[in-house]
């Protein structure tokens, strides 16, 4: 297994593009586990370490955000200035295994990996992010939503890297909540709920939710969105929205539960989510 | 002098804390040795499969690969401690997914690795069975067809693949229910739990040229690994040496065999120095769990609460080797009736071999089994008789000068007083009292009772002075990481007048070392603590006889001093060092002072009078220790978490040697526990294990451990106990289950009677 460490995204780039069965080595949290299952076994690693274009959080002059894909874990969950529904990013990190996976993981590595029980992908999608690409053909953008694919699939094509992740600007009054159930602390979800919600006069105006570790990949449904849209959340809004979403949901069943568990969990979760995000405005 | 503080009953730190702290602690596969290979074992794919054929051509083709070994080489040395029906490297059939198969060396991991799977062995598959309700069919196949004729070392029935019949009966239960105003009856279910030790298991094994193997290796006693080596290569035991460096917990994994006969054979075939460490996955799947349990039990008291009878039966998982499972199997028989005096007892318990991975000792030795069981009726019970559930359990426990089932005597019980500790720390009465709100999350507390044995078979000591008067300790006993170096050289000290840093612990090694059974069965403080001060006592006796002949004075009128001193009685100037008196054995008379000892339990044994006791594996089992645990908990009603707030735990510990450690070991256990509750299950597709690591097998982190444990300890000294102490190290996990089942039910009303109780099941009992 031949090892490479370039310093620029097109070096990179041309070295995915020269082998297919290179791999890209990120943070390592998670291809390193397999490679030592047995379960992946590039014929090369292209390190993506030395690149400094991939690295660093920066807010644009609209109010976006643009996260390089070799952010670490810690470095989203400690990030300072992530305002409104932006802050939800930081909170999902929070929420992401334990210190020594967050030292080492990082936002282009997980989302790269297409894994529906990973937590980035549901927020990412309730934040209406992009993700940013680039291949032998040039960059591209693709929406986080249409990014995941399938179970371990996304929109990559061979020789491209992820490059990116941004963020429109914080809807107004906007705020988000991560709401993670996990068998234990450090888990992968059994299912997560990611609210963006922006309330006025106690009624919602803005809300956009995803559901991770309900189907192959993230679980997002406007019709539910639409349910809650104008409601002041309350109980019968939230199951009639959980009711949509689970319409969308195909969660597997596996040791972390059943899926029929994971869709009894859809509305407790979906409503604590939501109530929280709605809470933020309210306290501010 | 008169500053000497005895070591005893001081919380020091552990001798070994600064090096793990700091990475310098040795285990077994930080070690290396000039010429050393690597050694990978071959797992079987298949549950029950007839070996019939092995091409290991390509993988010895391989640069790099020094050795193959498979069972074809190794031989049909069978081994086990209570049956002898496996060997260390599969002989003609397999019986589990993931059994060692065959065994490669190569000159690195990489290399082995690749070996290991150009390793092609031709199997015809077997009909398998991963259930005990499958095993025990009437059609079910044979696990082991020559079980009639294996060796074994206690007398049992047995019935196809139960192993094993394990009975006790006493009193009349038939006659009891009649008379009985309460009678509880339920069904119960327990999982497989993994040891999951810090340390997967290693063993580095080096041949001189006389054919002498050393084995550095992770296990719980160097003397047994020395055996079930030679049984399982057919050498001489004078022909091994096991040696431990440190030992990153076992739990009860490590007491059998692991690693250590591949290694050996390894070394054997390539000459070579060979090292073996099993990765996290292999370590799920090939070594050992806890086993599952199913458990029927009835419970029946009078109107005032007196316990009147209890009939049980018990059905262990044993996996595709018996191991210790006839033992566990015995034990859960002998705990199953609880601390309480019950007059009427049917209990039967059987082991029973199924095509899965092998279940063996484990922290609670079949206690968790039928605590979850014995301890939720006890309440129900309560419930029943409108009762509060500690006077009922106050009302029933077993005092000291009583006796346990088929006649073992109490000599010491001091479960009354775990009771009343935890009741007024936890504050009881008033929590019982309180009323759940209609929040969605709930408030319960719920407690559990626990008996356990401290002690069983043999220990040694050997006490050396040194010619400065300082002192070697040697045991053979294995530190595991829960602290026994410390609290042995501690005895060792104290029972000399010495200070702890006079004392230095030698590392066990059977070629040096006198014989300890195993770190087991909570036995080393208790086992090992007495031989430690017969075997200080005998060097203190020749001390004296020496400063007799150096200060021309009788024996009998001296004593030891603190600080390492014997003086003449009644004469507080007339006194001689342990360096004079060292000195002048090592180089005038009398010779080096060596004090030893060596002893089996040798307390209570059964009365065959008493009641009927039929398969039981044990003789005399040690001296009784008890405990008294309860978990408060919010039990969330959407999405059925239960989340422990709160545990308190009492323990008759007769004398904490280190308060520190003891409550350690204490915290320790409730964590483990909290797992074995909560969220720990090893779960089989057919015979594949689903959850081979720790990112699918869960353990509780320390975000998931109440913020506080309240360890209580309970000193009423044990009259041959080392300064009065007992052991400690199982207890601690065996109530929790049970506590926390009894406080759900408190909060909720809803009683679960199946183990992990993961959030899905809570919510499920909890939506009828």
């Amino acid at each position: 297994m031949e090892f490479h460490g370039p310093s620029t995204v097109d070096e990179a780039v041309s070295l995915l593009a020269a082998d297919e069965d290179a791999r890209c080595l990120a943070g390592g949290a998670t291809l390193v586990a397999m490679m030592n299952a047995d379960l992946v076994m590039p014929s090369a690693l292209v390190s993506l370490r030395h690149i400094a274009a991939l690295g660093g959080i920066a807010a644009d002059a609209g109010g976006g955000l643009r996260i390089g894909a070799m952010t670490t874990h810690r470095e989203v969950a400690d990030a300072a200035g992530l305002d409104g529904a932006h802050a939800l990013i930081s909170e999902t990190a929070r929420a992401i295994g334990h210190p020594a996976i967050r030292n080492m993981g990082t936002i282009g590595g997980s989302i790269g990996h297409g894994d529906p029980q990973a937590d980035y992908p549901a927020a990412l999608v309730a934040l209406d992010a992009s993700v940013e690409l680039r291949g032998p053909d040039g960059a591209r953008a693709v929406p986080a939503q249409d990014f995941f694919v399938d179970y371990l699939e996304t929109a990559l094509q061979p020789g491209e890297l992820i490059t990116a992740v941004t963020l429109p600007p914080s809807p107004a009054g906007g705020f988000g909540a991560y709401e993670k159930f996990a068998r234990v602390e450090g888990d992968y979800a059994t299912v997560s709920v990611a609210a963006a919600v922006a309330m006025e006069a106690g009624r919602c105006r803005y809300v956009r939710v995803a559901l991770g570790s309900c189907g192959p990949i993230p679980v997002r449904a406007e019709d539910a969105e639409a349910r809650l849209a104008g409601t002041a959340l309350a109980d019968e809004d939230v199951a009639a929205a959980a009711a949509v979403l689970r319409d969308a949901c195909d969660p597997v069943d596996d040791v972390r539960g059943s899926g029929e568990y994971r869709m009894m969990l859809v509305e407790p979760l979906l409503g604590r989510a939501l109530r929280a995000a709605a809470a933020k405005g309210g306290a501010r | 002098m008169n500053d000497y503080v005895s070591p005893v009953g001081q919380g020091i730190p552990r001798l070994e804390t600064r090096d793990k702290i700091t990475g310098r602690a040795v285990y077994a596969d930080d070690m290396s040795r000039p010429d050393m290979l690597v050694g990978v074992i071959v797992p079987s794919p298949h549950a029950h499969a007839r070996i019939t054929g092995y091409d290991v051509s390509a993988a010895l083709a391989l640069d790099g690969v020094a050795a193959v070994v498979t069972g074809v080489d190794i031989g049909d040395h069978k081994i086990g401690p209570f049956v002898k029906d496996e060997t260390a490297l599969a002989v003609g059939k397999v019986r589990y997914m993931g059994e060692p198969v065959a065994a490669v060396a190569a000159v690195d991991l990489e290399t082995a690795r690749q070996a290991a799977r150009l390793i092609d062995i031709s199997y015809e598959e077997l009909p398998a069975v991963f259930d005990t309700d499958a095993a025990t069919a009437a059609d079910a196949p044979a696990l082991h067809e020559g079980f009639a004729d294996y060796i074994k070392v206690f007398e049992a029935d047995s019935d196809r693949n139960a192993m094993a019949i394990i009975e006790i009966v006493e009193g009349d239960v038939d006659a009891a229910w009649e008379r009985c105003a309460a009678i509880v009856e339920g069904s119960y279910e327990t999982q497989a739990q993994c040891h999951t030790y810090m340390e997967p298991c290693s063993a580095l094994a080096e041949i001189d040229s006389n054919g002498k193997i050393t084995i550095w290796s992770s296990n719980q006693s160097v003397f047994h690994v020395q055996s079930f080596v030679a049984d399982s290569l057919g050498l001489p035991m004078s022909k091994l040496r096991c040696v431990t460096p440190q030992v990153g917990g076992a739990f009860g994994g490590k007491m059998e065999q692991t690693v250590q006969p591949a290694a050996a054979a390894l070394a054997r075939a390539t000459g070579r120095p060979v090292k073996v460490t099993l990765s996290r996955e292999q370590d799920f799947e090939m070594i050992r769990s806890r086993h599952p349990g199913k458990v029927w039990m009835k419970t029946g008291a009078a109107a005032d609460g007196t316990l009147l009878a209890r009939e049980v039966r018990i059905v262990l998982d044993a996996g595709a080797y018996a191991d210790d499972s006839p033992g566990v199997a015995g034990i859960a028989a002998l705990f199953c009736r609880g601390p309480y005096r019950i007059e009427n007892v049917s209990i039967e318990s059987r082991p029973v071999y199924t095509n899965k991975l092998r279940s063996g000792a484990f922290r609670g030795f079949g206690g968790p089994q039928v605590a979850i069981a014995g301890e939720t009726q006890i309440d129900e019970i309560a419930d029943r008789l409108g009762m509060d559930p500690i006077d009922l359990r106050l009302k029933n426990v077993v005092l000291p000068g009583e006796e346990w089932m088929i006649g073992v005597a109490l000599n010491k019980a001091g479960l009354s007083e775990c009771l009343e500790r935890v009741r007024a720390a936890c504050g009881w009465d008033a929590k019982r009292k309180a009323v759940s709100n209609g929040s969605g999350r709930k408030r319960g507390i719920g407690l559990a009772c626990i008996p356990h044995i401290s002690g069983v078979l043999t220990s040694g000591a050997i006490v050396r002075i040194l010619e400065d008067g300082t002192a070697v300790l040697n045991t053979g006993a294995v530190d595991n990481g829960q602290g026994s170096d410390t609290v042995l050289v501690q005895i060792c000290a104290a029972a000399l007048g010495l200070e702890v840093d006079q004392v230095s612990v030698a590392t066990p090694d059977t070629d040096g070392s006198p014989y300890n059974w195993g770190t087991t069965a909570s036995r080393v403080t208790y086992m090992a603590g007495r031989a430690v001060v017969a075997a200080a006592e005998d060097a203190v006796a020749q001390l004296k006889q020496r400063a007799a002949v150096m200060m021309e004075c009788a024996e009998e009128d001296l004593e030891l001093r603190d600080g390492g001193r014997i003086g003449i009685k009644g004469v507080p100037e007339a006194e001689i060092g342990f360096r004079d008196i060292s000195g002048f054995s090592h180089w005038v008379a009398g010779g080096p002072v060596i004090g030893t000892n060596s002893l089996a339990y040798d307390g209570p044994d059964f009365d065959p009078k008493r009641g009927y006791l039929k398969g039981f594996p044990f003789g005399k089992i040690g001296a009784w220790i008890f405990a008294a645990q309860a978990v408060e908990v919010e039990v969330d009603e959407a999405t059925g978490r239960i989340v422990p707030l709160k545990v308190w735990s009492a323990h008759d510990i007769g004398k904490a040697i280190n308060p520190t450690a003891v409550e350690g070991q204490i915290q320790g256990g409730i964590v483990q526990g909290l797992g074995y509750a909560l969220c720990e299950e090893m779960v089989w597709d057919s015979g594949r294990l689903a959850n081979p690591s720790l990112m699918d097998y869960k353990i509780p982190g320390i975000m998931d451990v109440p913020p506080e444990i309240d360890t209580m300890l309970v000193e009423d000294p044990d009259e041959h106990g080392p300064f009065g102490a007992k052991g400690v190290g199982e207890p601690p996990i065996v109530g929790i289950a049970p506590a926390i089942s009894n406080a759900v039910a408190h909060a909720t009303g809803t009683r679960l009677r199946r183990l992990p109780m993961t959030p899905e099941r809570v919510l499920r009992a909890l939506r009828g």
